[in-house]
């Protein structure tokens, strides 16, 4: 089934790109040199082997008939939630109920659960006949579902990805963008009940924009009544919170409150980012790897360990590449003819945008951290191999394109 | 507008990859050398100040276990430049091997950059001599800490170690490090919770010239909390004179408890050995010397149990009074110096044979045949049910780790070993006089007498009396002492009580060794045979009493000989020494201004008067504050 005029070479190219970038890295994140000493833990080469199986499974997913592929997405959403469910009942590791391990192999449902919940809201809101309210009410329905299972694990960083897929399919079906301004006007209420300058100021531009919309009185006065709301009982609710609860937001928010735990990972991740400076330390260089400031720079640190080796030159080649990537994803959905496809391809590029800024961003300092690792590069069975399919699912869209209507 | 969504998607990746940019230009290329000085000085790192861990005192404020200071070797793997050089003068000074080296780095290869302790307890001298070499070793550093100090050979400190692997995967989330100490054992293992106290922490931000840097706005440093001290029941005057009069070379226990309380006072097991010397690397000489037949490293008052011999019978007599098998005046078969059962003649242990007795005569003489004939009369399971309600066949709960719990055999205990549960009577003799399966600690006798001496009230025995420190935390509040009442009646307990008075005070008693001035004694005797060896372990558990209960000695000698001609006459020696008979006990030391707190000095003299030992003896106070203790002044 593979039509090689269709086939998107360079997407795939820059996709192939960017695993190869991630297992040199992993390869010099998980060797160790103190003194003449070098230690090298089996991390990379495990890597690439996921790497080598990602590809495979796209491969197949390229063969697989179209028609097959769109009947197994429903019954594999509900098996997955059937797996976020039963992934609860699994031991902690760390605290958290995220992964199963069969043999060896640890499987963390929540990241299959990113691109299904994708695909089977691109289908449920592209139906025909659907009003628009309907249209949100669904896709939010389909989406809190995982999100919520996500949460108990709890796993708040994976939740905040599905949030914002949820928002780039609500544009590409191309919803009244005031829509998209009333589902997350609540999100900035709460954020500006901390300031009660600020909750006046978001109200008037509330009203603004949807008089704007030419949306009626009453819908307008409803919506801005409600925010006013959520805006000012926030605070009510805050203090209902016991006092560990409120610090445990807090120092998310601002690690810095939490110099030992989480701000100290932030620091040092800063440190190696920084220290690598213009040119960086050269591969396997890294001083801050070396020393184990960080305990996790294979996975959700491996940022840092890039910054550090090849300073801001290699970050701006890796965010280069980054860039090309996603803008050949952008201009490939506007190529997809089929409605439901182009959501869910616009749904594929938030998830992986979006995952790749915060994991950058978590290692700049920008952005607190929340155990998101960074797309195709950072070492991961499971996460690599749901990344690379959900490029696939876009190469194979590409593929059938002109067949349908 | 088919294209709006994509243009937003366009706007929204420009914006997001500019930012990243952006952040990244402000960081790597303006802030570069900046962050480069720290990575290279690499000077933030979480270091851990060890909290001081809590001293031992006895009941008037004298140590026990003290903290010296110490001086320790560091090593911080991470900063390792020449592997060779690093080994060879390890190895050279301190002969740390290179292979010990190398598996030290290689446990610590995730956390290179925290120091690992890699030999304490260095001589000053050595410190002296070496610090100008270290320097050439920026990955070793000495650092003073503290180690522990036992004042005197015990078994009931333990003694503390660092911590080992078995251990700190164990307890590694109650915030240990490879580095942390450990009660290994006594009370140091068992209060470790109390003792430990927290550990600090300090975020050290300076480069390699000493500047602070900014990363934080200040140094981030959590204190230590150092641990509770401990103080103990143990007196160390009583303590000290029981170690004293122990015979030399001979094996075996002394146990002093404070009747009224269950505290105890004088904790002494022989041979010993110096908790000192596990607070350095053991050498195998000092290893062999721990282990030789005599087991100096066995706590015989709680670690073993033996056959408690005569000072059982208390037991077998009592249930005969409570299931009125016998009264106060009923004479069972005549000793004839002893008594048929079945078609096997037991022996009583006077040949002559005692003739007619009493249950009190038959304590008094120790008479073996009134006990046959007595047990002969009662159900065995009775009798099993009878020493588990004493408190013979349970652990006592003393606060020590590793407490062994004595036995006592049922009938089902020999169904399944002789597969009969009909014609025990044979068993049942030898049980009747501490023999044949059963089996005690000398703690659990101990206790037992307490419990007679209380009139019948058992209490848990216990060595910590309260804590010291941030929080003043006493025994009870801890965990509640367990009491209950010995399953006799009142008239029972008198009978008792004549018959071990009878032991020490009448005529032809077992232990006439005892006589203290002064004060009510009572006892029991005991010679246990045994497979150990020829002699018996010769028994004594007693008590005396004055216008209130006083104290109860339990004296066991392993293999030594007859109860009352051995045991006794060391029990008489503690009652007289507590009674101010042979010596005056030293008056208490004033207690230290730092350990008080301004209400305890308010309080002060109240808490004098309640401390037993201390202030009630007979003799009125002497004008030295101290005597020394010189073993060649007793009478």
């Amino acid at each position: 089934m593979i039509n090689r005029k269709k086939f998107d070479f360079i997407l795939a190219g820059y996709l192939i790109a960017l695993i190869a970038i991630g297992c040199i890295v992993i390869y010099s994140a998980s060797t160790t040199t103190i003194g003449e000493y070098t230690t090298t833990q089996n991390y990379w080469w495990k890597q690439v082997i996921f790497a080598v199986i990602a590809l495979l499974s796209v491969y197949l997913l390229l063969k697989i008939p179209m028609p097959i592929f769109e009947l197994v997405i429903v019954p594999a959403y509900i098996l997955n939630i059937l797996a976020l469910i039963l992934v609860l009942f699994t031991p902690p590791v760390n605290g958290a109920h995220r992964w199963f391990s069969f043999f060896g192999i640890n499987y963390q449902p929540s990241e299959s659960a990113k691109l299904l919940t994708i695909l089977v809201v691109a289908r449920a809101i592209s139906k025909d006949n659907l009003t628009e309210i309907k249209q949100i009410f669904i896709a939010l329905g389909l989406t809190a579902l995982p999100v919520l299972l996500i949460l108990i694990e709890p796993d708040f960083g994976s939740s905040l990805v599905f949030f914002f897929s949820l928002l780039a399919m609500l544009v590409a079906a191309e919803l009244p963008l005031y829509y998209i301004l009333l589902i997350i006007s609540p999100v900035i209420s709460i954020i500006t009940s901390f300031w009660w300058i600020a909750i006046i100021v978001w109200i008037i531009v509330l009203v603004y924009l949807l008089l704007k919309a030419r949306l009626s009185w009453v819908t307008v006065s409803i919506s801005s009544i409600l925010n006013l709301f959520i805006a000012l009982i926030t605070p009510v609710f805050w203090n209902g919170l016991k006092d560990y609860q409120q610090q445990r937001i807090l120092s998310f928010f601002n690690p810095m409150a939490d110099p030992l735990g989480a701000g100290y990972q932030i620091i040092q991740a800063k440190i190696a980012v920084g220290s690598g400076s213009i040119f960086g330390k050269g591969w396997l260089e890294g001083t801050q790897k070396n020393m184990h400031f960080l305990p996790e720079h294979h996975t959700d640190f491996i940022f840092s360990v890039i910054g550090e080796e090849f300073g801001f030159i290699g970050s701006l080649v890796l965010l280069g590449l980054f860039f090309l990537f996603f803008h050949r994803l952008i201009n490939d959905i506007g190529q997809i003819q089929v409605r439901e496809r182009r959501i869910a391809a616009s749904g594929i590029f938030a998830y992986l945008l979006f995952q790749t800024f915060i994991n950058i961003g978590m290692n700049i300092g920008l952005i607190p951290a929340t155990g998101i690792p960074l797309p195709f590069i950072s070492y991961g069975g499971s996460n690599l191999l749901f990344n690379t399919l959900a490029v696939g699912v876009v190469l194979k869209y590409l593929n059938e394109r002109g067949l349908m209507k | 507008m088919k294209n709006l969504y994509l243009n937003i998607f366009r706007i929204v990746l420009v914006i997001l990859i500019l930012l990243l940019v952006g952040m990244l230009f402000n960081l790597q290329v303006v802030k570069g050398t900046y962050y480069q000085s720290i990575a290279e000085s690499n000077f933030i790192r979480i270091r851990r100040i060890p909290a001081t861990r809590g001293e031992i005192y006895d009941c008037k404020y004298r140590p026990i276990v003290t903290n010296i200071p110490s001086y320790n070797l560091y090593l911080t793997s991470g900063k390792i430049s020449n592997m060779d050089a690093l080994s060879s003068f390890l190895a050279y000074n301190f002969s740390i091997d290179a292979e010990e080296l190398h598996k030290m780095v290689f446990e610590q290869r995730f956390k290179t950059y925290e120091e690992i302790l890699i030999l304490d307890n260095i001589p000053y001298e050595m410190v002296i001599k070496l610090s100008e070499k270290i320097s050439n070793f920026p990955e070793l550093s000495f650092r003073s800490g503290t180690t522990r100090n036992y004042l005197y050979p015990n078994h009931f400190t333990g003694y503390v170690g660092r911590i080992d692997a078995k251990e700190y995967e164990r307890y590694k989330d109650e915030d240990y490090s490879l580095n942390s100490y450990i009660g290994k054992n006594g009370l140091e293992r068992f209060y470790e919770v109390l003792l430990r106290g927290k550990d600090g922490k300090e975020i050290i931000q300076v480069d390699a010239q000493g500047r602070s840097l900014e990363i934080f706005k200040d140094n981030i440093s959590l204190p230590p909390q150092n641990g509770l001290s401990l103080i103990l029941t143990i007196d160390n005057d009583l303590q000290s004179y029981a170690n004293e009069i122990f015979p030399t070379g001979a094996k075996g226990c002394i146990v002093v408890t404070d009747i009224k309380t269950g505290g105890i006072l004088a904790y002494v097991s022989k041979p010993d050995y110096d908790p000192n010397i596990f607070m350095q690397k053991i050498s195998p000489e000092v290893w062999a010397s721990l282990n030789i037949p005599e087991k100096p490293l066995l706590d015989r008052v709680i670690n073993a149990t033996y056959p408690p011999g005569s000072v059982f019978k208390p037991i077998v007599g009592t249930l005969g009074l409570e299931k009125k098998v016998i009264d106060r005046n009923t004479h069972l078969t005549p000793c004839r110096g002893g008594l048929k059962i079945g078609n096997r003649f037991f022996r009583c242990w006077y040949a002559p044979g005692h003739g007619s007795l009493s249950i009190v005569d038959a304590f008094k003489f120790s008479c073996d045949v009134f006990f046959y004939d007595l047990i002969n009369h009662m159900e065995l399971d009775d009798v099993y049910a009878h020493t588990k309600a004493c408190g013979l066949t349970e652990k006592t709960g003393i606060d020590l780790p590793n407490e062994r719990s004595g036995f006592f055999p049922d009938t089902k205990y020999y169904k399944k070993k002789i597969g009969r549960v009909t014609g025990l009577s044979g068993f049942k003799a030898n049980l009747a006089i501490g023999q044949g399966e059963v089996l005690s600690t000398p703690l659990e006798i101990n206790t037992f007498f307490a419990a007679i001496a209380r009139g019948g009230i058992w209490l848990q025995p216990h060595l910590l009396n309260r804590t010291m420190g941030a929080a003043r935390i006493n025994r009870e509040q801890i965990e509640p002492l367990k009491s209950y009442r010995l399953p006799w009646s009142a008239s029972t307990q008198q009978i008792l009580k004549e018959g071990l008075w009878a032991v020490t005070n009448a005529p032809g008693g077992t232990a006439r060794a005892i006589n203290v001035p002064g004060a009510t004694t009572y006892g029991k005797t005991g010679s246990a045979e045994n497979y150990m060896g020829k002699l018996t372990h010769a028994w004594f558990a007693g008590f005396i009493e004055t216008d209130k209960p006083e104290i109860v000695v339990t004296v066991f000698l392993e293999n030594a000989g007859g109860g009352g001609a051995v045991a006794a006459p060391l029990a008489n020696k503690i009652f007289n020494y507590y009674m101010g008979n042979i010596e005056r006990i030293k008056k208490p030391a004033p207690i230290p201004p730092q350990f008080l707190t301004a209400e305890e000095q308010e309080s002060e003299p109240e808490m004098e008067m309640e401390t037993p030992a201390a202030t009630e003896t007979s003799v009125p106070p002497i004008e030295s504050p101290i005597i020394e203790n010189n073993p060649e002044s007793n009478p």
